[in-house]
């Protein structure tokens, strides 16, 4: 290691070098507690935050209650069949409207003194009335109401009024993997039922790093490979696959399969018994899509973070993973998994089977993606290494995905959020490499 | 004044005796890390190992759990975590299991249902961590010993936000 590489530059935390083809990030971002405050204000307080999916509220009076961004809120669908997110928070006096995680109403009632709102979050019920003057409205103590909008089924909330973009301008090159997706069913992709929650003693960006980075995979993950292999995983039918930027803080990786694809792509390790199954579902893709988008759809694994803190990892099972900062030093991990409504029973069971087999706290590659940030965590106390390197790429017009393009698109939109750059749009569009423009 | 056991009496508890036993050998197995003695002395062949997700109770037909092994995959649990090969137990945790409140729910000659509550305390890598649950086995009877068939776990934590992981078999 050079000295010239330690030595700080200014006081910038993320020095992105697009002539030395050099992108290093001051370890300070993972360990510093006025930053972890920082990125409260400045992120989590201003992006469109993943707070569920659609199928979680699946009918009227249905709600979830869960924590985004730090603050508790419920998503419900009402009686109307819309769904809204609300503060979970009395307009009273503040306790939680809503203390079950999950469950169907008609209304939620304060415990504190009965007051009760409809599902629809308006204030339906104080008690004792004549204790408010003629000045009391029920209608201004409704439930606080989030601005959220649902894409393909992904419902996101933002706690800045003034964000200027829709959801959609939001997820910029996004959108196209979660239309790659909600795409795979013709009725409509569910959570399954059982989520994964878990955590790690390290910073949450270590976590959304991580997941898109496949240069680890061979090395930190090779009891998993082997696994697969001696299960009957082929290697994949063609090469390739890219990382790429797709804007505002997202990037994704997309690649042939290593192993198998329960929609739709089989190897060996599924069993001959449901290779039919498999094969006509791939077939009927053919036939709605043309071969090319099928093949995009069925036949290839795709991981994409959407900024800040959402992973979508679609490849044996499909995986939402939810990360929450808890100061510099500690994540929230909320994982569930994504899969087509109309499943045939026993390749649900396969998917399921095969999650497990990877992922959450006790699957065969996870609990050593916490331990080993929780090991940088750890190794970042010997602050003599001040820099982290995230260049790998630089070099190329079109990253592998061994490389770390997407990592350094979440870094770029955290830097111009932490500077409050975001409000010149054409920095999100940054000229001089053709590899790092976003998609 | 003296307590006389019916010969019923005597056999339910010589019955309960040998199931403790039989329990807190496989909690010293495992916490010595003698786990391909576990795989092979105390399950059955078609051992089924789950540890369902904390955030439902009552284990709900098509949840996802944390951990789902047939034997084939716990096969390959123990294998990974004696090769050296989970780095996340390498070096290996310390770990200490605490078996009480066997309790006996059926028998049905041939197999038991039986409940346990555990406490499994893991050391390593500079934490440590207390896994809590309540563990149901159907064993098999095998002359006067017994094999697992069964082996549920369910944690009574809200989430394993603290531990992070669960890289044991607990
Ligand atoms: S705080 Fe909710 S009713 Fe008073
Ligand atoms: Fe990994």
């Amino acid at each position: 290691m050079t000295i010239e590489l330690q030595r700080p530059v200014g006081d910038r935390i993320v020095i992105d070098d697009l002539e030395r083809l050099s992108f290093r990030v001051d370890r300070r971002a993972y360990t510093d507690e006025d930053l972890a405050a920082q990125e409260m204000t400045r992120i989590f307080d201003r992006c469109w935050l993943y707070v569920g999916h659609e199928s979680e509220v699946p009918g009227p009076g249905s709600y979830v209650a869960r924590d985004v961004g730090g603050r508790p809120v419920v998503m419900a669908r009402g009686s109307d069949g819309v769904v809204r997110v609300f503060a979970n928070s009395c307009t009273h006096r503040g306790a939680l409207i809503c203390s079950q995680p999950s469950g169907q109403a008609r209304s939620f009632r304060c415990p504190y003194h009965d007051w009760t709102f409809s599902n629809q979050g308006d204030l339906v019920g104080v008690p004792i009335p004549d204790g408010y003057g003629p000045g009391f409205r029920r209608a201004d103590f409704g439930l606080a109401q989030h601005r959220s909008e649902s894409y393909r089924g992904f419902v996101f909330a933002t706690f800045d009024p003034e964000q200027p973009r829709t959801l959609p301008e939001y997820l910029a090159g996004a959108t196209e993997y979660l239309d790659l997706i909600d795409d795979q069913s013709e009725v409509g992709m569910e959570v399954i039922q059982g989520a994964q929650l878990h955590g790690a003693r390290a910073n949450w960006k270590l976590m959304m790093e991580n997941s898109v980075d496949i240069y680890h995979f061979r090395a930190l993950h090779k009891r998993y490979v082997g696994y697969m292999e001696s299960l009957g995983s082929v290697p994949p039918r063609r090469r390739g696959g890219f990382g790429c930027a797709l804007g505002l803080g997202h990037g994704a990786n997309e690649l042939p399969p290593a192993a198998a694809r329960p929609l739709a792509y089989w190897t060996p390790m599924f069993g001959a018994e449901v290779r039919p199954r498999i094969e006509a579902t791939a077939a009927r893709f053919v036939d709605r899509f043309g071969p090319e988008r099928a093949e995009r759809i069925t036949g290839t694994n795709r991981a994409v973070l959407i900024f800040p803190n959402l992973m979508i990892i679609d490849a044996i099972a499909i995986t939402i993973r939810k990360i929450d900062p808890v100061g510099a030093g500690q994540m929230a991990i909320t994982s569930v998994a994504l899969a087509p409504r109309d499943e045939d029973p026993d390749i649900r069971e396969l998917r399921k089977s095969h999650y497990l087999t990877f992922l959450g706290p006790a699957g065969f590659a996870t609990p050593d993606d916490i331990e080993i940030i929780e090991s940088c965590q750890r190794g970042y106390l010997n602050r003599t290494v001040r820099y982290s390197d995230l260049s790998r790429g630089m070099n190329k017009e079109i990253p592998e995905t061994t490389d770390e393009l997407p990592a350094r698109e979440f870094w770029r939109q955290w830097d111009r959020l932490m500077h409050d750059d975001d409000a010149h749009p054409d920095l999100a569009r940054r000229a001089g490499m053709p590899g790092e423009e976003p998609r | 004044m003296t307590i006389e056991l019916t010969v019923d009496d005597a056999a339910r508890v010589r019955l309960w005796h040998r199931v403790s036993q039989f329990l807190f050998r496989e909690a010293r197995l495992l916490d010595e890390w003698r786990l391909v003695e576990w795989y092979d002395e105390m399950l059955t062949g078609d051992i089924r190992y789950s540890v369902p997700a904390t955030d439902v109770r009552g284990e709900p037909a098509g949840a996802l759990g944390l951990i789902d092994d047939d034997a084939a995959r716990l096969r390959q649990r123990v294998e990974q975590l004696l090769n050296g090969e989970v780095w996340c137990e390498n070096p290996r945790s310390r770990t200490n299991r605490m078996i009480s409140n066997v309790e006996i729910l059926t028998d049905r000659g041939s197999h038991l249902d039986v409940a346990a509550n555990m406490v499994v305390y893991r050391f390593g890598h500079g934490r440590s961590d207390a896994y809590v649950g309540k563990c149901r086995f159907e064993l098999v009877v095998e002359g006067e010993s017994f094999r697992i068939r069964r082996r549920v776990v369910v944690l009574d934590h809200e989430t394993l936000y603290e531990h992070g992981k669960l890289s044991i078999i607990l």
